[in-house]
């Protein structure tokens, strides 16, 4: 029955041409707006890494006297200063826990073959791989020993071991950053995420870094951040030592914590090392103030998705409604100019329910018409999208759930737009149209 | 006169119909009014009037890698390499670029220290004398700065200069009753003295709300990462531009030339997302009422078809052809009137929703206003050619049978 109900539907479209590429066209136009922006957005809101996403969390501390503000919504400063990572780091109530900062140098082979180029490079705990699922290619992690004592090894992408080494196995092997020899102790492998939600403060939807380098590293070498650096009080800073010992909020902290009684033991122990910090008069506050976030909230926390793209998704779920109403439109006309058909067919046995099927079959037609061109149309969208922002062009794509959700979304649309229509033909009484005829 | 009467009874009995030709009517005027403002609002941004000869400008940055090089000597060879190109009117290097999205800002006090006092927060950038001549940007009040006004430093911050120059709106904000020029203020303990006044300069930061305040320092300091600032002859940029990155490597290898950009491009990567909020709503504002139109298109083509008879009819008692274009006109003047009265308050209401859950201004009446107009004389001209058409339909069909 459904087969035949496809067939009778194709000879109705094939019957109206124009109007029904009208309508094809107009839910089409509508899907392909709808995704474009819909695309955005989902991928902009995506949950960056589903399966720990509620483990990992973002540590924010209140080191200001009482009175300080903060741009954001409740007074905490995004990052933290050193000393605090410093301290916060002591603790072995977190499963993995990292500090970082991001920073960066000249890559060169000391040679002519490489022309020198500027990558930035992560400055990182040990545990940053496992935390966020960095799988290596080669090697691994540097050691324990190595980050205690400093050492100067990195682990490098896999990006950039194709653009050094051709994508052969290259640990073991030096690279220099700016005027240091570094030795390669791991490579990654690609690392596709849309948000770098491990540090939003430069721009959420820039690539992760193709270099990592231990945290240690940064009194030594004196690392400059290519982050943001914050104060709230006037210092004098006439050195890098000085720099450390500051109260700049400049460095990213993250713990994993995988139960709710060690988050809890996390917590009061930021609580009292606040305390202390206090007591000792580092800065005058009443009552410690922290937080910590998980992946999620963090997003949610840090405004990634912006209020253009929430507009815009609206803006087209509405343009649609335009395009349902207007194919409501077509089909009331197209279907009512039927009727004196679908009174011999009613006269020949034909049930109201059978009559009322055929509708929706060929309105769900109509809607899987529009929702393929719709895709099409999405993709010049997301094209559109690409081309006028490169910083979107992870973003500016279709995955698998929004390609299928596009006929879906089109053909429930299209059978809500046809419900009325579809019902008004099927009580069509047969015996107006038997009669004169 | 205009036979609304039987006009209204008729449309009493095909409801439908005219009801989706409101509802699409009150939801375009709905959007197309939110999102033209919108659009407007974005284009008056990115228009503003920044102060700097946009398309004469670029900058470029360099990361040197060098050991024992001096950098402050390096830095005033390649100024002087730069300065040698023809077409080059002067470069400078320049610790922040304006309107690049990047750069530092601190706020500047009346007295040294102040303890609890707020004071006015500017963004700032140093360079050495010919930072203002390169800029472009135009003096109103004093003077530039002479080689003398310029510190340079090696290490720390031993010696710092004790003059600035300033742009209007921060110096209007730090002395309110005005006359800014030659009075001292605080940059953490020291003294500053306001030397110059630039009528509009923006800083790095397009949408900070403090966009307008930029303080110029003479400063100049070694730096293994430096910005480099050059301005052009009109129209000879783009030739300069290519040929920056071998000239600078001729001068030492040992480093990597980056992002050698103009500024309106540096401006136009700053505001990308402007840009493209602004392209989409055009789009869907354009493919909106395209649909729109159509689709008032499509529904009277059906309503004539349906009525072809009653037209016949009509024609053969004696109406005229410009009686029938008439009856169409008005029925959807009808049907218009109410979608628009409609989508007035809806836009409104639209208008009013994101005002309190995102960062937009309020909406401005006239561009409702507009839109209805727009929509109404768009919708009589999508009426107009089928009912043309229907007039033409011949009286002896209504003596047919079907």
């Amino acid at each position: 029955m459904f087969l035949h109900y496809i067939d009778l539907a194709w000879r109705s479209f094939k019957r109206t041409p124009l109007v029904s590429i009208l309508m094809v066209s107009a839910i089409a136009v509508g899907i392909g707006i709808t995704m474009t922006s819909l695309s955005v957005y989902h991928m902009m809101s995506m949950d960056p890494i589903p399966n720990k996403s509620d483990q990992l969390f973002a540590v924010q501390i209140n080191t200001m006297d009482d009175g300080e503000t903060w741009w954001t919504s409740d007074d905490l400063a995004l990052q933290m200063t050193y000393k605090d990572a410093l301290a916060l780091y002591e603790s072995d109530i977190p499963k993995r826990k990292v500090a970082q900062v991001r920073t960066g140098f000249s890559v060169h082979m000391n040679n002519d073959t490489v022309k020198p180029f500027v990558e930035a490079a992560r400055v990182t705990g040990p545990d940053f791989f496992d935390m966020f699922d960095l799988e290596f290619l080669y090697g691994g992690v540097w050691s324990d020993a190595q980050h205690s004592n400093a050492n100067k090894v990195v682990v490098i992408s896999e990006e950039l071991n194709d653009k050094l080494f051709g994508g052969a196995d290259s640990v073991g092997q030096q690279v220099m950053l700016d005027e240091h020899a570094f030795q390669i102790v791991g490579v990654i492998k690609d690392w596709n995420i849309h948000t770098k939600y491990y540090d939003l403060t430069n721009g959420a939807f820039n690539s992760p870094e193709n270099l990592f380098i231990p945290f240690s590293l940064i009194p030594v070498m004196e690392l400059p951040t290519w982050g943001n650096t914050n104060g709230w009080r006037y210092e004098e800073i006439n050195s890098y030592q000085d720099r450390l010992q500051a109260e700049l909020f400049w460095i990213q902290f993250w713990v994993e914590i995988d139960n709710p009684t060690s988050l809890q033991e996390f917590k009061d122990f930021i609580h009292a090392y606040l305390i202390d910090q206090a007591e000792n008069g580092r800065f005058e506050r009443e009552t410690p103030k922290y937080e910590v976030r998980n992946v999620n909230e963090w997003i949610e926390y840090n405004g990634v998705v912006s209020d253009d793209n929430r507009i815009l998704v609206g803006l087209s779920f509405m343009f649609l409604v335009v395009c349902l109403a207007n194919i409501l439109g077509l089909l009331l006309g197209k279907f009512l100019r039927r009727a004196p058909e679908i009174g011999v067919r009613r006269a020949l046995g034909a049930s109201k329910s059978q009559v009322f099927a055929q509708h929706l079959v060929e309105v769900g037609m109509l809607g899987l018409f529009g929702g393929l061109l719709g895709i099409v149309i999405a993709q010049l969208g997301l094209w559109g999208v690409r081309q006028t922002y490169s910083y979107y062009s992870a973003l500016a794509s279709m995955d698998l759930t929004m390609l299928f959700s596009a006929p879906a979304i089109s053909i429930v649309a299209c059978m809500v737009a046809g419900l009325y229509p579809a019902w008004l033909v099927c009580r069509t009484t047969p015996a107006i149209y038997l009669k004169t005829q | 006169m205009l036979e609304i009467k039987p006009i209204i009874n008729a449309l009493f009995r095909s409801k439908a119909g005219a009801m989706m030709l409101l509802v699409q009517i009150a939801v375009t005027v709905a959007i197309v009014s939110n999102a033209t403002f919108i659009i407007q609002d974005r284009v008056a941004y990115l228009n503003q009037e920044t102060g700097y000869p946009e398309e004469e400008v670029f900058s470029f940055s360099i990361m040197s890698f060098a050991e024992d090089t001096n950098l402050l000597e390096q830095a005033e060879l390649d100024e002087q390499t730069l300065r040698n190109i023809p077409g080059v009117i002067n470069a400078v290097n320049a610790s922040e670029v304006p309107l690049s999205g990047s750069g530092s800002a601190s706020s500047f006090f009346l007295v040294p220290n102040p303890d609890g006092e707020r004071g006015v927060r500017a963004a700032y950038t140093m360079g050495d004398e010919n930072i203002i001549d390169t800029l472009g940007v135009k003096i109103v009040a004093g003077r530039s700065f002479t080689a003398d006004d310029v510190v340079v430093q090696e290490e720390g911050m031993d010696t710092v200069p004790s003059v600035g120059i300033a742009s209007q709106a921060f110096l209007d904000e730090m002395f309110p009753e005005g006359d800014g020029i030659g009075k001292t203020l605080y940059f953490g303990p020291f003294p500053m003295q306001i030397v110059g006044v630039v009528d509009k300069m923006k800083g790095p930061w397009l949408k900070d709300s403090r966009a307008d305040n930029l303080v110029i320092i003479p400063l100049v300091r070694s730096h293994t990462f430096q910005k480099m600032i050059v301005r052009t002859e009109p129209g000879q940029r783009a030739s300069i531009m290519a040929q920056v990155e071998d000239l600078m490597l001729e001068n030492s290898n040992e480093r990597v030339i980056m992002r050698v950009r103009g500024m309106d491009e540096s401006k136009q990567n700053y505001n990308a997302e402007d840009i493209l909020m602004m392209r989409m709503l055009i789009t869907l504002v354009v493919v909106l009422v395209s649909v729109t139109a159509l689709g008032i298109f499509g529904l009277t083509v059906f309503n004539i078809n349906k009525r072809t008879k009653q037209i016949g009819t009509r024609r053969a008692l004696g109406a005229r052809k410009s009686d029938i274009v008439r009856y169409f006109l008005v029925e959807n003047a009808l049907i218009c009137t109410l979608g628009l009265i409609i989508g007035g308050v809806a836009a409104v209401y639209l208008g009013q929703t994101l005002l309190q859950h995102y960062e937009v201004p309020a909406l401005d009446l006239t561009y409702v206003i507009i839109t209805m107009l727009s929509v109404l004389v768009i919708s009589l001209l999508s009426v107009l050619m089928p009912a043309n058409k229907a007039a033409n339909i011949s009286p002896s069909i209504a003596t047919r049978s079907i």
